[in-house]
């Protein structure tokens, strides 16, 4: 806490013995020193050969990640501009979904060049007009230095999708999840809408037990909080299926608080009882007739959603239950199956019912069971059935796979590939120093800055990779110097190489928005010039 | 690293975090470490209320113990993980995986990137598991029968029912191989889940016994039913036999005090009607999970059957399966009427109420299909019985596996050395970064048969010298040369302080269980050394955050 409200309170004390001049400046530095404290401390986590971070938050509950949006995110940062780089982090997260660690990386190196321009005496709206204008000319040679993608070419897809996932904690499984996330992004795409795809169509889901190896694609339908009902004995495996999605209780009804049944001879108790018999068995049978032998039905809160006895029904109806199905998920199921909902017993009929080849009851190892439909009719919906041995790699695979998923997107989206390996930031930084000893002025000064910070992606790769920094970036700037603009460094080997000719590739999209994303934080973060705490 | 990072909390990074988890690690692995092996010692655990627990079962130990470091509850799971998938092995892999990361870490401060070690660390595991199932398992079926009382008396043989090893192998053998089945995609399954094992307070641990069929630790509902029918026909129902209740929102009504009577009258009818529909389906067993009025009771004295009430669900699901009848959920028929269908009967030649000890039992003997067993194990005290029991599951699961699988390995530490040879050569013939870490692996694996002897109080570096020339001796012989290479299933004989054929000797273990433990410790070794950042966020200060600040 002492660490936090340490420069807010400096500030406080002497602000009013300050002179404006100083004053502001003092305040731009501390934003600038909080801001690159944070880009710091996520800096190891920075590419293939990046370490993890373990995080505990208050409830002891631990995370380890080196996604950099996630750990930002559990990291509770308090200083308001550091929380900006947080935001920074998330909105690359939304805009490309990989390079979040980079984003910020970036900005950091941005504000440290800002900051050595500023005590040059620069004014801060200068430079941030000139990053500005620095950030729309990287994102011009960046689309110059690409190479646009055809979708229809799998192998080039599943290479950028590895290139994501290799600096993750499944790295070792790269090759089997890429080509997951190439087919689910695939399989969701829709053929009127080419240039984006809803990463909602893809249902992620994930079971404790088993390895990561077994992880899959499913077409169909997974469900790992639902179980198959089989306390009456029903069946746990039908083949076939016609499976109807239903939103009302297969229970007797209840009355209101208000109301009461009132029994006023003892016959009636009788006449209640088989009525409430007689009230399930027709609920049942009317399902039954339409030909439904696979149900479905939505958590309820209000009453319960079956019976011991709607339950027995349905066994006796040979009919499948799966039961608690979450309201979130039913416009998934809906699309996948291609069914309706049916929130009424008298609305259920046999046109909302959906097809599959199979539904049935899996056992996973341990104590985990199940469901899965299969053969489906739905299009445009994809199912993956994340798996891994303790809860930490798990949820970890799920958020390296989501990175996969989106860096597919990305692709989606725009169409255009550049090399991974820092070679793109590397020639960036070249092709901006030249084209800044063409600006006049200040312009000039700011860009060179610019371009110097650029190199913060190559120097870490190689400093995480164990390999020696200034070295490697020296040699690097040589070899794009030379005109090999597709060098960048090869953590592997531990060298510098034609980044291409080792697929180590990424979307174009991932660096063009990480560049604009920092540049327009940094913009930001330099035009304040005051801070005024208020309740 | 600037002071002002902004973050709520503690933070630790680089080598401090790696030290401190290595630490915590080896700490656990440390408390284990002297369990291990045949000579191994139990510990006693207290906990905060005064229960006991003796036991030498890692992943029982861990698990009562209250483990607070992050990187510590990694190696808590790694055992429950290990016990989960296979069942057996739980010590050995944490202390693998303890001093996997012991010597990682030392590469580390050796100025090595931990990349490079857990790329080495990665690619031995697989060498290891590949060179195990190539060179190091024979198939049980060249075996014959006595390889599964071997490989229960050698799980057996570090518990602490060591002495009767002997006797409790043949009794798990037999109450695994009564639970064969086949499934329907056709693969043979031995489930341990299927053997009920019941415990029994007094006698010796020489008196436990398999039971055929099913045991309940229950008492039959009322002293006037007959202790014993034959043959049975059991009706197992899943709802309350008591008076009927009306639901909430019922509400009765009289104006005449006459009609009170009756209603009373009815409610008991309802139930009574229930029963007599059960009763007469000729069902002279009557097996509920919830609970019988007293009131009720008198009707399945009066009919002679037995009735048993509070049955868990676990429970008569198996009884169902093992008699082929049904559990019934209601009575209810799709007209809206009553009905006991007479085909959701179990059958078994005898249903009976026995006192063991100083308890009852109900045992259902007889049953339609066989696929269920009691074990019923006695024992002069509570802890005893306990730790019997775990070590019976134990033994089980590694017959279970071993069946399944199908393959066993040489036990007494012959495995870990025969891969330590193997990598260091191995290791050898990569000239990258990863042959340090790889040669460092071998070193771990060899913790195992060191601390074996240690534990039996042996001269570890002379029995390892020894053992480690035999193995070595196997791997370079030449293809020809038979008894040579017998010489890889030799292990350690801790009883004489000597190296023998543990495979001739049958000190064997399921393959499956080596391998699992290796890849395991190996993932959970990664997981830790990879991370070198620890941020510890401490609570929200709630609304009152502001005025802190100011």
């Amino acid at each position: 806490m002492a660490q936090v409200s340490a420069p807010i309170q400096a500030w406080k004390g002497h602000g009013e013995q300050l002179s404006k001049n100083e004053k502001t400046k003092d305040v731009r530095r501390q934003n600038i020193v909080a801001a690159r404290a944070v880009a710091d401390a996520i800096r190891t986590s920075l590419g293939p050969r990046g370490m993890d971070k373990m995080i505990q938050d208050a409830k002891e509950g631990v995370v380890i990640t080196n996604d950099g949006a996630t750990i930002l995110k559990q990291m509770a940062v308090q200083h308001p501009t550091a929380k900006m780089l947080v935001e920074l982090s998330k909105a690359q997260d939304v805009e490309a979904g990989d390079g979040t660690t980079s984003v910020v990386v970036i900005a950091g190196a941005l504000l440290g060049a800002a900051e050595m321009l500023l005590n040059k005496g620069l004014h801060p709206q200068a430079i941030a007009e000139a990053f500005l204008q620095a950030s729309n000319k990287s994102v011009e040679i960046l689309r110059e230095m690409s190479t646009s993608v055809d979708l229809n070419d799998r192998d080039v897809l599943i290479k950028n999708a590895a290139t994501s996932l290799s600096s993750k904690v499944v790295s070792q499984n790269a090759a089997q999840l890429a080509p997951i996330a190439v087919d689910a992004v695939m399989k969701a795409l829709d053929p009127a809408n080419p240039d984006n795809v809803d990463l909602n169509d893809i249902r992620v889901v994930k079971k404790l037990g088993g390895t990561v190896d077994d992880t899959e694609l499913v077409e169909g339908l997974v469900f790992t909080q639902q179980k198959v009902v089989r306390s009456a004995g029903g069946r746990s495996f039908v083949k076939d299926a016609n499976v109807g999605l239903i939103q009302f209780c297969l229970s007797p009804p209840k009355t209101d608080i208000e109301n009461n049944i009132t029994i006023k001879d003892y016959q009636a108790m009788d006449r209640l009882l088989r009525e409430e018999r007689l009230i399930l068995a027709k609920m049942i049978k009317q399902i039954a007739a339409t030909g439904c032998n696979v149900l479905l039905i939505q958590k309820s809160i209000l009453r319960d959603a079956t019976t011991d006895m709607s339950l027995d029904y349905l066994a006796k109806a040979k009919i499948l239950v799966v039961q608690d199905i979450e309201r979130e998920d039913v416009e998934f199921i809906c699309r996948t199956l291609g069914c309706e909902p049916v929130a009424s017993l008298d609305a259920f009929t046999s046109d909302k019912l959906g097809h599959a080849d199979m539904v049935c009851e899996e056992d996973v190892g341990g104590e985990g069971k199940i469901a899965r439909v299969t053969g489906v009719k739905g299009k445009g919906t994809v199912s993956v059935l994340i798996r891994a041995s303790n809860q930490l790699t798990l949820d970890e695979a799920e958020r390296s796979l989501h990175d996969a998923l989106c860096v597919v997107r990305s692709l989606v989206k725009e169409k255009a590939l550049i090399p991974g390996g820092g070679a793109p930031e590397m020639e960036l930084s070249q092709k901006l120093n030249e084209w800044g000893r063409s600006l006049p002025g200040v312009q000039s000064l700011c860009v060179k800055a610019f371009a110097d910070a650029l190199e913060v992606i190559p120097y870490t790769l190689a400093e995480n990779a164990g390999l020696n920094p200034i070295e490697i970036v020296t040699e690097l700037r040589n070899r794009h110097a030379a005109g090999e603009k597709h060098a960048g460094v090869n953590v592997r080997k531990g060298a510098i190489s034609d980044i291409l000719e080792e697929n180590v590739l990424q979307p174009l999209l991932v660096n063009t928005s990480a560049v604009r994303l920092s540049t327009e934080a940094v913009m930001l973060i330099l035009k304040i010039d005051d801070m005024v705490l208020s309740r | 690293m600037h002071p002002s990072v902004g973050v709520f909390g503690e933070r630790e990074s680089g080598q401090d975090v790696r030290g401190a988890n290595v630490t915590a690690v080896a700490t656990l692995a440390n408390i284990l470490r002297s369990s291990l092996g045949p000579q191994g010692l139990d510990k006693m655990l207290v906990d905060d209320i005064g229960d006991v627990v003796i036991t030498n079962d890692g992943a029982t130990i861990l698990g009562q113990l209250e483990v607070q470091h992050p990187a510590a509850k990694v190696m808590v799971e790694l055992s429950h993980l290990q016990d989960q998938e296979v069942g057996d092995g739980t010590t050995s892999v944490v202390i693998i995986a303890a001093e996997l990361l012991k010597r990682g870490n030392d590469l580390v401060r050796g100025g090595i990137h931990p990349t490079s070690v857990i790329a080495g660390y990665k690619l031995a595991m697989k060498e290891c598991v590949k060179y195990m199932q190539e060179n190091l398992c024979v198939k049980v079926d060249q075996l014959g029968k006595e390889v599964l009382l071997n490989v229960a008396r050698t799980t057996i043989s570090s518990k602490y029912i060591g002495a009767e090893s002997d006797f409790f192998a043949h009794l798990v053998v037999d109450a695994i191989s009564s639970v064969k089945f086949v499934t329907e995609r056709g693969a043979t399954r031995y489930p341990v889940k299927a053997i009920n094992v019941l415990k029994c307070h007094g006698k010796s641990t020489r008196e436990s016994m398999i039971v055929p069929g099913y045991g309940l630790q229950l008492q039959r509902a009322a002293q006037g039913m007959p202790t014993r029918v034959s043959p049975a026909k059991i009706a197992m129902v899943d709802f309350n036999l008591n008076r009927y209740r009306a639901a909430l929102g019922v509400q009765v009504q009289v104006t005449d005090p006459k009609e009170l009577e009756r209603i009373r009258q009815k409610e008991m009818d309802i139930t009574k009607d229930k029963i007599s529909k059960i009763l007469s389906s000729g069902a002279n067993v009557i097996l509920t999970t919830k609970g019988i009025d007293d009131m009720c009771l008198k009707y399945f004295v009066e009919a002679k059957a037995i009735a048993v009430r509070r049955v868990t669900t676990k429970d008569i699901r198996r009884i169902a399966k093992a008699t082929g009848g049904h559990v019934c959920l209601t009575l209810a028929t799709l007209d809206g009427d009553e009905k006991f269908d007479p085909g959701n009967l179990g059958h078994a030649d005898e249903v009976c109420e026995e006192r063991v000890g100083d308890n009852d039992f109900i045992f259902i003997k007889g049953c339609k299909s066989a696929r269920s067993t009691s074990l019923l194990l006695r024992g002069a005290n509570e802890f005893m019985l306990d730790e019997v029991e775990r070590s019976v599951h134990d033994a089980l699961c590694a017959v279970s596996r071993t069946l399944e699988s199908n393959y066993v390995c040489a036990g007494g530490g012959a495995v870990e050395t025969a891969l330590a040879i193997y990598l260091e050569d191995f290791a050898r013939t990569l000239g990258s970064r990863e042959q340090l870490a790889i040669a460092e692996f071998a070193e771990a694996l060899q913790v195992i048969p060191k601390q074996l002897a240690i534990n039996a109080a042996l001269d570890a570096t002379d029995l390892l010298a020894k053992l480690r020339s035999h193995h070595a001796a196997a791997q370079t012989a030449a293809p020809t040369d038979e008894k040579k290479k017998d010489l890889k299933w030799c292990g350690l004989d801790l009883v004489h302080g000597k190296v023998r054929n543990s495979m001739k000797d049958g000190v064997l273990e399921p393959l499956l269980t080596k391998s699992k433990a290796i890849r395991f410790a190996t993932e959970a070794a990664v997981t830790i050394l990879r991370i070198d950042d620890l941020i510890k966020t401490i609570p929200e200060p709630e609304p009152r955050q502001g005025e802190e600040d100011e």
